[in-house]
Parts: C-alpha cells; structure tokens; sequence
C-alpha cells in the first residue's frame, strides 16, 4: 500500500495527454529519455511550464525532474481548480498548447477554475485562443458541460516571439459528462471568423477578410468575419496578425481553422538575421490560403475538424459506462496517437470503422465511467 | 383513571357496554340515524373544501407526498442474462438458518442437502436463478454478507425475540445500500398459548417495522415438521423470493464483483514444499456482477488485499438457465444445482477440462447393448454418467474432426479469428481472395487448433497469436495481393469515377459493365473491409505490423493517386511519419502539435471543380445528397452487420446490390426515410413496453405492433415532468447501448466492454499470501470487489460521522477503529474534528453525544458519499453492540488541515508596560523558552 508502482514511459511525445490522463486517472508515472538524444537534452521550457501549470492545479502531487532533465516522475494529486489563479505560460509555446489539457482537467476539478494565462495568444502552431472560444467550447456542450460557465476572454494579444497576450478562463466543474451519439455532420450553413492586427497596419486585417470572402462567396453567402484591431496596451510585445475562421453546420458542429503570422521565435532569429528579417507572407495570401484550409477541413468531413479530435477522444473515453459514437475525417496523428494513449491509460478502446461512401471514420468506444471525485458533498 | 381510582382506594367495575342484544341494536340504529341526518353526508360534493387556505394545504401536501415518492433514477447498465440473486440467510446461531437453506434447496431441486458450506445455486425459475449463502456470525462475515446480499433473510427467534445480530446486520445493510430484507420468524411451535403468540408475533413484527418501514415483509414458520419447516410454508417463501424485484444500487452498479463460489489453489507444489508459507497463486470462479470487468481493473479480495488480475477466462455457464421454450414451469432435468464447496453437483468446470462426479455404485462404464440395456437404469440415468456414455459414442477422434472440417472452419471462424489478431498482422491470409485459401490452410489449423482450445480468449490467447506465426511467405502474398488490387483498380476504371460523392457514375458505369463491375464492386468493398482492420491496427496495432501496412500504403501512394478508396483514411501527414520514422519505434520525441494541416500543399480552391466538388456539403448545395451522405452510411453499416461474412462472395454480390439500389434510385430518400421511420418506432415500442413493465402492469405482447397511433400518443402523454423525461433519456441510451454493442462481433465486444456481467468467471491472482489457503473456510463466503477509478490511492478521507446511539461509550481520537467502506475492511485511527462557524476544523477530543463530527482518517480512498461503518472489536462474546459508528465520505484530501487548541502554563519573568515574557511554558529544552505575551490596548 506504502510503496509507489509507476507506470513506465519513454519519450517527451504526448506529454501533454499522458500528463492529463496520468492526473484524471490518479496513476503515477515515471517518463524516461526526454530528449535525451539532443544537444540540448531534458525538458523543454513549455513542458515545465506545463507541469507548472498542473502543480498549480493540484493538491498535494509531487513532481521530480532529474538534473539533465530527462527524467520525470509525476505522482499526480487531486484536481483542485480554484479561482485566481496565474499562469505565465511563457514563449515557447502559444497558450493554445495549455487550453487543450486545462479545460479537461478543469472539467474534473473540485472548485470552479478561474485562471489568468499570459502568454502567445495566437500562434501558428497551436490553435488559437479564439479557435478555443468558436468550436472547442461547443464540442464541450456536446458532451453535457453547461455552457454559461465556460468562458474565455481575450483581454489583450499577444503573438511570437515576445508575447504578452492575456486571456481569462473559466471552466465549470461537472459530476460526470454525457455519452453522445454525434454522427450526423450536417451541412455549413454560415462561417464566422475574427481577423485580428497586432502592432501592424489595420489594412493587413482588411486584406485578409477581403481574400478569405472571396474564396467563401462563391459557395455560401453567409459569411462573416469579424476584426479585431488590437492597439496599444491589449496588442502585446511583437507585431503579427492572424485570423481564425469557423464553419456551422446544420447540425451544430463546428469546424475550424486559423493561422497567425508574426516573427519567429528567438532561437531561430540568430539564423535569420544573416538574411536580414525575413519577409512576413502577405496579407491577402494568408487569407486566402486559411479560406482553403477550412474548404479541405470541410472536405474532409466529421463532426470535428482534425485539430480537435484529440479532445473530441478525450471526451468520449471519459464518459460514463455507455456507447459514444462520433464521426471524424481522415485521422489526424494527434488523434491516432491520443487514441493509443487513451487505451494505455483508461483502458478503453475504440472500436474504428471507415465509412467509405463519405470517406470518413466512425468511432465507438464505451467510456471509462469517469467521475469527478474530488468534488465535495454537502 | 387506574390513578384515581388507586386514590380512592377503591376500585370501581369499568362499564362494560352491551354488544349485542336489543339494546346494542338500538344504540347503533341511533348512531346511524344520526350521522345520516348530518347534512355533510346527504351531498358530499357540495362540500369538498370550505376553506381557500385548506384547499392549497391539502394541495401542497399531495404534491410533495408524489414528490417524495419519486427517486433519481439509476442506470442499470446490465444487459443480457442477470447473475443469480444472493439470498443471503443471516440470524444468531440455534436460529435455523442452515435448515432454511436446506429446506429451501430441497423445495427447489428435490435433492438433500447434508451441510450448507458456501454458496449454492440454483435455477429456480425459468428466468431466475439463486445463491443461498449463509451469514456467517462473526462480524467480517457480516460485512462481507451485507456487500453481496440481493436479498436478507433475517432469521429470528420467536420464542426468543430479537438479538443483537439482526440488529447489527440491519446497520450494515444500511451502511452498504439497502438491498432488500425479509424478516422471517422461527420457532414459533415453542408458543404453547395461542393468544400469547398472536401478541408476540404483533410485538416482534412493529418493532420490525420500525428498524426497516411500515409493512416490512415479516413471514412466519410456524414450526419444525419431521425436523423440517412445513412444506406449505416454506413454498410460500419461494413464492415471496420468487416474485421479489431487485432495484439497482448505486455502490455495486459501478463496481464489479463476485462471490466466490469455488476457490482452488494453484501453487505448483513444489513451491509449496520449499516453503510452506509462501504466496500462492490461487483461482477464483464465480458469476459477475455489478457492472463489467475489465482484464485490467484490480481486485480486492475482501480481508485479504488488493491484487491485480493474472488472468481471467470466461467460463461456460455452470448452472445454466433453461432454454427459452414455451411452457409452464420447469421441468426436472432443469432444476440444476451447483455448490462447488458443499461438494455437491455433478460438474465441475474448469477452464480446460470437466470434471465429472459420478456415484460408483450406480454405473456401469462399460457400453451397453442398445436393445439389452436395461431399461430401467435408463430413468435413473446421471448427467454425468450421460456424459461419458456420450463421449463414448463418438465415432471419430476429435483431431480427425478437425481435419475433416477444414473448410467450414475457415469460414465461419473468420471473424473470430480476425479479432485474435486484432495487435498484429498476423492473418492477412484469410482476407484474401479464395484463390489464396490453399495456401493458407497450413497456418489456419494451428491457428484453429488454438482458438478451439481456449475459446475464451484469455491474455494467453492473444500472446500466442503475436508475431511468431508471422511467416515472410504470408507478407510477400500480402503485397502481391496489394499490388494486383490496386492494377485491377487502374484497369477498370480509369481516372476518378470511384470518388466517394459521385454515385451516379458508379451506377452509371454498373449498368454498362454488368458483371464485371459487380464483382469489382464486390473487390472494393472488400477493400474497404480491409481498412477496417488495418485502420484499427494503424492505431492499436504492434509497430511491426503498421510499419508494414505504412510500407503498403506509401506503395500505393506512388501508384495511383486517385484511387481514392484505398488511401482515404490515412493522413497525409500520418503517411508521410510513417515512411520516415516507422512510427512508435523510432522518435519517441515527437512534437505535441494537434494541429496537422499544411499550409503548403493545398488545393486550388478558386478552381470551379475543385470548389463544386464540396458543393453539396453547403446548405446552398443540393441538401438531399447532404443529408444522403449520413443516412447511407448508416444503413451501411447497420446492412453490413447484418451479412457479416463479407469474405463470403455471395454476401458481396448482395451488398454490392444493396449500395446500388442506393445510389441509382433518384428518391432513395424516400425508402430511407422509412427506414428511419420504422427504427425509430421500433425504438419507441421498446421504451413504451419497457414504461409499461416497469410500472408493474406487465403489456401484453400485441401491444407492441400497435405502433403508430396510440402507442404514440401515450408516450407524448407521458412527457410531463422531469422525472419521466429523465427516465426516458436513461432508457433511450441504455436502447443505444443495446443496439450499438450488439453490432459488434464477439471478441470486439469483449474488447470494448470487458467481460459481460451474469458471465461465470475464473480470476486468477497470484501472490495471495499463504493465510489465505491456510483459513480458508467455506462457511465464511469470499468476497471479490473491483476497484474503481482512483480508488487504490491513498490519502486523508474527511467523513461525516456519528457515534451509534447503542454504543454505550463516546468514541476517543486516535484510539483504532476498524472501518469498512467500499469492498475494504481495515484498522486505522481517526481523528475527530467539528467544523467551526469561520470554517475552521477544530480537533475534538471525544466525539460529541448525540451530533455528528468530521472523523478524518487515512486509508484507500473511496469516492464520495460512500457509506462507513465502523467497530472496534471485531470478538464474538461481546453483549453489546458491536457497531460503534457510522459515516459517510465527504471528500478526501492527500493532507487535511485540523486545528488544536491548547493551553500552556508558564511564569511571567519579565514585565513591562505593555508587555510580558512567560517562561517555562515548554518542556523542550530549545533556545525558546519562553513567550513574548503583548496586550494589546482595547
């Protein structure tokens, strides 16, 4: 009872599933070889950030990092939440990267989680804080969580490589989520979006709404994209802009897209210097090419776009003992790779089956009867 | 008046009025007379409420009683055959108990019992089966008892009264979730005074009633016939067993548990002989209940720890229900009985062999003449001795058997075998078109040979599958195969006709080429069966295997690049991983992105084509092919279950009709939408008929083919209110679980959901220690609990707790408990604390008289709102009551925060103005002695 038995990993790949498994499912685990084969080996900034972050969130759980970094061991505790809480989510990594396990962990956690995040708002790599707001929250409402409590503003952007973008989260706790049977796709009946400047001219955010219509207008006339032209203060440290869209079905799911352009990051700068500063790609070129992006999302089908169906897996393997069934496009390998965490961990597997008429895959999976522990009876 | 009269000193002869007679007669004609006269009763109506504010009282009062009544409707998540009912008999020894049991067997099988040792099964309807287990009298065994029992028969004695036990059994039950109690009242033959029986039965039943509710059941025997409770009586307990209904409780419906009913020891021997007390390994049998096992949850064996599961096999049913023929009650040969520990029953099962009990003197082995068997023998034939005779009778060993069968077994098992490489690549061969079956045939025996074996596909199973068989021969077949398919594909049809949206070409091109488009369709489908598999193996699979199916697809790639068909379902950027990195061997540092799109290699979305080709996937498309896209899939998939055997050409060719049906009629949307409409009723009928059985008036079965009008209608009506609402919804997914689990082939569902409950299981669990074996005993039931989500954590739990008004003493911090919650039992100390009213936990050091305390305390968690009881002293000879406390879990902590008050003495030494230092108030010999004390001005 007295001694500790953890589970064995390799590799800093899924840090971010394993870790939030690991802490759901209270199992410790013990990660081996973090970039053990780099010249620069151990964990990288965002990965202690993120373990930061899940410290913050728990009570009582115990992390250990060897000297070199390249050895971990997570004895998680129990999900706490709470409100007033700050995160420095540093510049490695666009605060995107530490929603995805936030609003599951959040979901679970004893208090109401109401936490400050500071960092990359919009990033290329990671989806977007807006992308969060128009399609992961209502993938959210798909599996039971209310959605008045869920919330997240944009109090001020912030893009690579000096950030200083804030956003205010807040995610309701909830007894246990819902098993859903989402298989029906719909057909896009409007697109949204919000273009967004930072510390650049306000007609590159014009450009992009005026090139990414252009691709829309041909297919749906209701699109509209707002624009969100940051000054000052709320505009962060870097210049760069971006623009995320969304498309509604009839159905009511959402499939997303965005990008964002900015400057690199710092450990890239010093090779670029030589050829003085690189060229940021047009405005005009990024809408249009994001407009594309959503077209092969749309293309693809599934009730969600490919970034979300990691946390779409998620959520169905932690519903209670019944059938989930949703329909995906094209497996992404963030998907594949959240799907073989999920069967290491909870147990569960799911059961794919391609569709090929639409050239889509409909997974079932009987959830691990997750419940939220840590919340208190009165 | 006795008071008065008493003061008088004189007693008076009380009135005694007449009862009958003329006088009696007249007084109650007088009394009728007068209340008919009372205007009240001559127009009821007109006075039904007098008063506005009584009306709403009465109203109100109506309301909440309805309210009251309803409960949060708990999700029964077992489907299928149910586990036996326990009946557990519990009573304080001389009460009966065995002898209930007994009598109760012999009521059901006709067989005598000679002693009741551990649980006993028995088949006593044709939908019902039951566990006798008799409570042990210690209080472990209580405890235990109480965590499985369906149902309680507390045995009491009448002529006695109540004791102690009932009682604390009682607390139990209610501690662990009610499940249901009957009182049974024995020795009543010890009455010789009727009235004084009449009484005491009164007396005993409300005090009864009073410990459970009103109009518990108490049932009475009345006494011992030829050493036997009357047979009158004891069939009317059947009876009153028989109709009882089981409501779901929440602790056991989501956990999974057996009771044990045989336990065996499987230790290799000379393990034992180095070292008798070494871990052993022992097996446990018995049916599941509860919820679903999976092969990887943990197990706690009550008092004895928690383990993890060595193996577990699903074992065929040893007590089965009867076949589902229509007729009135059970027939003899159906009243089966299995008491594995009382060594009683015929059959043994295990998981690789039969054991069969045969009395000797009765048989005769050797084989009989057909015509000069003895034709009276043949009435008192045994099942076992029917079983021998029967394996006698085979003609042919079973390996000629099996050679014999070679081909049927290929193509019946192909599903089954399918799922025992569900890891790795093992049985392509079978996939393959008939041409390759010769080929394969080697390989398929061994393979069958294995799954015959074990058919229960146990972790063994699964490894012995791995790799090994993995020939370089079936590879090469593999990719040959592979290559000719996607030639073929090229040949037949040129360009991109196959795309997934364009089904009228498909029909189009059909109709022109006839035959030979059918069985290419035929190929396709295959094909996309084909997917299936390695699409499950792509995400699950060992990385041998999905390097290679990598290696096929990049081949593929280079080939055609329309044929969309083949590579739908791999990512690009999955593909392209692959071929660098041979996926899970290689980078284990992978990037966290879950983004994967590429900006870089896009269509040209300003193209007419390429946009028109998602047009229909926009509301401005043409929304009948929209909506086509998600009903065709589904009647695929519901159409492809049905035929299951895809490798089957046959099958193909109607499939193949199916999807072309499809997509050549223009209004398919009409014979869809019936489709759709007939499932929905069909849904809709199941729920009404499930509405009707579970308010107790059981629909008669035409009801249901009423389908469209007034069955829908009554399930509009029922539409008010949320509980109803709440209960459909509960039902309507527990309809879809049916439905989408039963899709699924065998091995898959046992996959997905682990083992069914109602499934006779064998739990093998290694490393028990050596008491286990050493203590064993029958009479005393074990008790195999699984261990839910984060329930094998450690840590502080904070429970609500109150002192049990019967124990006589208030209960000391830190002095031991013994504490039961959840399937554990186990010793720790509490510390008592009350809430203050700022929020503060301050220790207390007693717990309070007649209020409830916080008890924190350390051990295994358990999840919130779980029930504790504890006791101290777990020893027989105790008068008093056992049960010290019980409680409930509000939350658990890894550290708690309990503040102390506490009063220190000192001696002032120095004193200023405002200021004082206090010595000698610490007895450590620290540098800090004394403490600074400043007084504070008001």
């Amino acid at each position: 009872m007295g001694k500790i038995t953890y589970k064995r990993l390799k590799g800093s790949q899924n840090m971010r599933q394993r870790l939030l498994l690991a802490t759901l499912k209270s199992t410790p685990v013990l990660i081996e070889d973090i970039h053990a084969g780099d010249t620069l080996p151990g964990l990288r900034p965002h990965e202690i950030s993120l373990l930061r972050l899940f410290e913050k969130l728990t009570d009582d759980c115990l992390i250990e990092i060897n000297e070199t970094g390249t050895k971990l061991k997570y004895k998680p505790g129990i999900i706490v939440g709470g409100s007033h809480l700050v995160h420095d989510c540093g510049f490695s990594r666009a605060i995107g990267y530490f929603l995805e396990p936030l609003i599951l962990l959040g979901l679970f956690a004893r208090k109401t989680l109401v936490i400050i995040l500071k960092g990359i708002t919009n990033d290329s790599k990671d989806p977007s804080v807006d992308t969060f707001r128009s399609t992961a929250f209502p993938l959210l409402r798909h599996f039971g969580v209310p959605s008045e409590g869920l919330k997240l503003e944009i109090k001020s952007r912030g893009v690579s490589p000096h950030g200083g973008g804030e956003v205010h989260l807040t995610i309701p706790t909830v007894q246990h989520l819902t098993a859903t049977m989402w298989t029906d796709e719909g057909m896009v009946k409007r697109i949204r979006g919000e273009a967004f400047t930072t510390r650049v001219s306000v007609q590159l955010g014009n450009e992009m709404i005026y090139a990414a219509r252009g691709i829309f207008n041909r297919l749906l006339p209701d699109v509209y994209i707002a624009s969100d032209y940051r000054k000052r203060l709320e505009a962060g440290n870097s210049p760069g802009y971006g623009i995320s869209l969304v498309a509604e079905t009839t159905s009511g799911c959402c499939i997303s897209a965005d990008t964002t352009v900015s400057y690199p990051r710092g450990d890239e700068e010093e090779d670029i210097e030589d050829e003085g500063k690189k060229e940021l790609i047009p405005a005009a070129d990024v809408g249009e090419k994001l407009a594309s992006v959503l077209l092969e999302e749309i293309e693809k089908g599934g009730v969600v776009d490919s970034t979300h169906q990691g946390l779409l897996f998620l959520l169905c393997a932690l519903c209670p003992k019944d059938v989930s069934k949703v329909r995906v496009g094209k497996l992404s390998p963030y998907g594949i790779e959240t799907l073989r965490e999920i069967r290491d961990f909870l147990d569960v597997q799911f059961v794919i089956k391609p569709d090929p008429s639409t050239g889509t895959v409909i997974l079932k999976c009987w959830g691990s009867g997750m419940k939220n522990l840590s919340r208190k009876t009165t | 008046m006795a008071m008065d009269s008493g003061a008088d000193g004189q007693s008076h002869k009380a009135h005694r009025s007449r009862h009958s007679g003329a006088s009696a007669k007249k007084k109650t004609k007088a009394k009728n007379k007068d209340q008919n006269s009372d205007q009240k009763q001559q127009n009821p109506k007109a006075f039904a409420f007098r008063s506005n504010a009584k009306a709403k009282r009465l109203q109100s009062r109506a309301v909440e009683k309805e309210q009251r009544r309803l409960h949060l409707p708990v999700i029964d998540r077992s489907y299928g055959e149910l586990p036996p009912f326990v009946v557990v008999v519990q009573g304080p020894p001389q009460v009966g108990k065995s002898l209930l049991i007994k009598t109760l067997v012999k009521h059901y099988t006709k067989h005598n019992l000679p002693d009741v040792r551990g649980p006993i099964t028995i088949v006593s309807g044709k939908q019902r089966r039951l566990q006798f287990v008799e409570c042990p009298n210690d209080i472990n065994g209580m405890i235990d008892a109480a965590k499985f029992a369906d149902l309680a028969l507390l045995l009491i004695d009448g002529s006695y009264g109540f004791e102690m036990e009932t009682f604390e059994f009682l607390n139990i039950l209610q501690v662990h979730g009610f499940p249901k109690v009957m009182g049974v009242l024995t020795h009543l033959d010890k009455f010789k005074d009727v009235k004084k029986l009449k009484k005491t039965k009164q007396r005993l039943k409300h005090r009864f009633w009073t410990e459970i509710y009103d109009g518990a059941k108490l049932f009475y025997l009345s006494g011992l016939i030829h050493g036997k409770y009357p047979k009158r009586e004891v069939h009317n307990l059947a009876r009153f067993i028989s109709v009882m209904k089981f409501p779901p409780l929440s602790w056991r419906t989501s956990h999974p548990y057996l009771l044990v009913d045989r336990f065996e020891d499987v230790t290799p021997p000379e393990r034992v002989q180095m070292n008798s007390k070494c871990d052993r390994n022992v097996t446990l049998y018995g049916y599941l209940r509860g919820c679903n096992l999976k092969k990887g949850t943990k197990v706690h064996i009550a008092g004895v720890g928690d383990f993890s599961l060595a193996g577990v096999t699903g074992l065929s049913d040893p007590c089965p229900l009867p076949s589902a023929a229509k007729k009135k009650g059970l027939r003899d040969k159906e009243k089966l009985f299995y008491a594995p520990m009382s060594g009683l029953g015929d059959l043994l099962y295990d998981k690789d062999a039969v054991y069969i009990n045969i009395n000797d003197q009765f048989v005769q082995y050797s084989k009989v003449d057909e015509m000069g068997g003895t034709t009276n023998k043949e009435n008192k034939r045994d099942v076992g001795e029917d079983l021998v005779k029967s394996l006698q009778a085979v003609k042919s060993p079973i390996d000629e058997k099996l050679e014999k069968t070679k081909i049927s077994l290929f193509s019946h098992n192909d599903r089954k075998r399918r799922k025992a490489i569900f890891g790795d690549g093992v049985d392509h061969s079978n996939l393959k078109s008939t041409d390759e079956e010769n080929e394969g045939d080697e390989d398929d025996d061994s393979d069958n040979d294995n799954d015959e074996g074990e058919n229960d596909r146990s972790n063994e199973d699964n490894e012995s599958c791995s790799g090994s068989e993995f020939s370089d021969g079936d590879e090469e077949d593999l990719k040959s195969e592979e290559d000719d398919r996607s030639n073929e594909d090229n040949e037949s049809c040129s360009g991109s006709e196959f795309s997934d949206g364009d089904k009228e070409d498909l029909k189009s091109e059909e109709d022109g080429m006839g035959n030979i488009s059918k069985w290419r369709a035929s190929l396709v489908e295959r094909a996309s069966k084909k997917q299936n598999i390695n699409l499950m193996q792509l995400v699950y699979g060992k990385s041998a295997s999905t390097s290679n199916t990598s290696t096929n697809e990049v081949k593929d790639d280079s080939e055609n690049e329309e044929s969309d068909e083949d590579e739908f379902f791999k990512p690009k950027g999955q593909r392209a991983k692959n071929s660098i990195e041979g996926l899970g061997g290689g980078n284990i540092n992978t990037e966290d992105c879950s983004k994967s799109t590429k900006i870089s290699e896009l269509k040209n979305w300003k193209e007419e084509e390429v946009y028109e080709s998602i047009r229909d996937r926009f509301v401005t498309g043409d929304w009948s092919k929209g909506a086509l896209r998600n009903q065709m899939s589904e009647a695929k998939t519901e159409e492809d279950d049905i035929d299951g055997d895809f490798e089957d050409l046959e099958t193909g060719e109607k499939y193949e009709s199916h999807q072309k049906d499809d997509s050549s009629n223009g209004g398919i949307q009409k014979e869809d939408d019936d489709a759709i409409e007939e499932r929905r009723l069909k849904k809709l009928a199941l729920r009404a008929k499930f509405d009707a059985h579970y308010d107790g008036s059981e629909s008669p079965e035409e009801e249901t083919d009423v389908q469209n009008g007034g069955k829908f209608h009554r399930s509009q009506a029922n539409d008010s209110g949320y509980y109803d609402k709440l209960k459909e919804e509960i039902e309507l997914q527990k309809q879809i679980n049916i439905a989408e689990l039963d899709d699924l082939d065998e091995t898959t569902r046992l996959e997905i959901e682990g083992f069914r409950t109602g499934m006779y299981l064998r739990l093998e669990v290694h490393d028990v220690p050596f008491e286990m074996i050493e203590y064993f005993d029958p009479c005393h039931p074990i008790l195999v609990g699984g261990i839910g989500l984060g329930e094998e954590n450690v840590g502080y739990m904070q429970t609500r707790l109150k002192r049990h008004r019967w124990h006589k003493k208030v209960l000391k911090t830190r002095d031991p408990i013994i504490v039961s919650i959840g399937w554990r039992r186990y010793q720790t100390t509490p510390v008592y604390a009350i809430e203050d009213q700022n929020g503060r936990h301050r220790m207390l050091k007693y717990t309070p008289e007649h209020m409830h305390c916080l008890a924190m305390f350390w051990g295994p968690l358990a999840p919130p709102k779980t029930g504790v009881l504890a006791v101290q002293n777990l020893s027989n000879n105790q008068a008093a009551f056992r049960i010290i406390a019980t409680a409930y879990v509000l939350e658990f902590n890894h550290a708690a925060r309990i503040v102390k008050k506490i009063k220190l003495v000192g001696y002032p030494c120095k004193i200023f103005k405002k200021t004082a230092l206090i010595k000698d108030m610490f007895t450590s010999d620290s540098k800090w002695l004394g403490l600074r004390v400043q007084q504070f001005e008001l």
